[in-house]
């Protein structure tokens, strides 16, 4: 990894707010969605974050350490200083030290129930189920994914500003 | 031949912090809504330390520790990222590998002028 992985690692919290942020919109435009497929309410989706492998690790073992330690045993004479295994390798998919959902889970919660006898989806008892979806957790949540959306994406524009710097020292 | 110096090979080790610690804040930053999820960071004078010693004995690249953040509240979920903190801890990072790439920049230009000395 290098700089650029940098920008992985935001990559990933981007894309992982922006799911969280169309799961919000999706829960919002759903509220009032008293049919779906499987022919119950519409359920309330949660996101789940997940941090990627090698987030919390104390030590990497990746393909840099593992190089580093080779170096070390057969005492290579090369003149480059090896990468910091702070710097640790990462699969393609996930960036170590990313973020992932994990899961898009419904809600458990039982629907609400309004009484409206002439809904076409109304029990015998006359009762229609709702999805229990409040806009004001929703909005909460959403304004969450925003931010944190903002913070990432102020992460990337100072990575750029690095990798940008970084060019300045080939020039003469 | 030998272009690089002590001092730029230093100035390389600070860089390479200067650029871990900045991945560690990404890190941080693209953890802040993860549950569970405990900040971490670098003691990055500690870090320089060893590796001047490092440079002076003519060790290899040693194990950088990254260790967990003290002393941060927890938010009921288990995370414990602060916004603010993080956006500090970036700029700095930033600008620490700013002056690096320029210090170093210096260095080279120092080479480049003794190239060109005869003109």
């Amino acid at each position: 990894m290098n700089l650029f992985g940098l920008m992985e690692i935001s990559g990933s919290a981007l894309q992982a707010e922006r799911m969280r942020a169309e799961v919000v919109a999706a829960n919002m435009a759903n509220a009032e969605t008293t049919r779906t497929a499987s022919g119950a309410p519409y359920q309330r989706q949660h996101v789940v974050f997940a941090a990627n492998q090698g987030a919390n690790a104390q030590g990497n073992s990746g393909f840099f350490d593992s190089l580093t330690a080779a170096a070390g045993t057969a005492q290579l004479s090369l003149p480059m200083p090896a990468p910091l295994p702070l710097l640790g390798s990462s699969s393609p998919g996930q960036p170590a030290g990313g973020v992932h959902i994990a899961q898009v889970m419904a809600d458990s919660a039982a629907p609400l129930k309004r009484y409206d006898p002439g809904h076409p989806d109304a029990g015998a008892d006359g009762y229609v189920s709702y999805p229990d979806i409040n806009p004001l957790t929703e909005m909460v949540d959403l304004m969450g994914a925003t931010r944190a959306y903002g913070l990432n994406s102020s992460a990337v524009q100072a990575e750029k500003a690095m990798i940008t710097s970084a060019l300045e020292i080939a020039k003469a | 031949m030998q272009i690089g110096n002590t001092l730029s090979e230093q100035l390389g080790r600070y860089l390479d912090l200067a650029a871990g610690e900045a991945k560690l804040t990404a890190q941080n930053m693209a953890n802040i809504d993860t549950p569970g999820y405990r900040a971490v960071g670098i003691d990055f004078a500690a870090e320089m330390r060893s590796a001047l010693e490092g440079i002076r004995q003519g060790q290899a690249v040693g194990q950088v520790h990254v260790k967990p953040e003290e002393g941060l509240i927890a938010r009921p979920d288990g995370n414990n990222v602060s916004m603010d903190r993080e956006s500090l801890n970036l700029a700095e990072a930033q600008l620490k590998f700013k002056t690096g790439v320029s210090l170093l920049r210096q260095q080279y230009q120092t080479v480049m002028d003794a190239i060109h000395a005869d003109k």
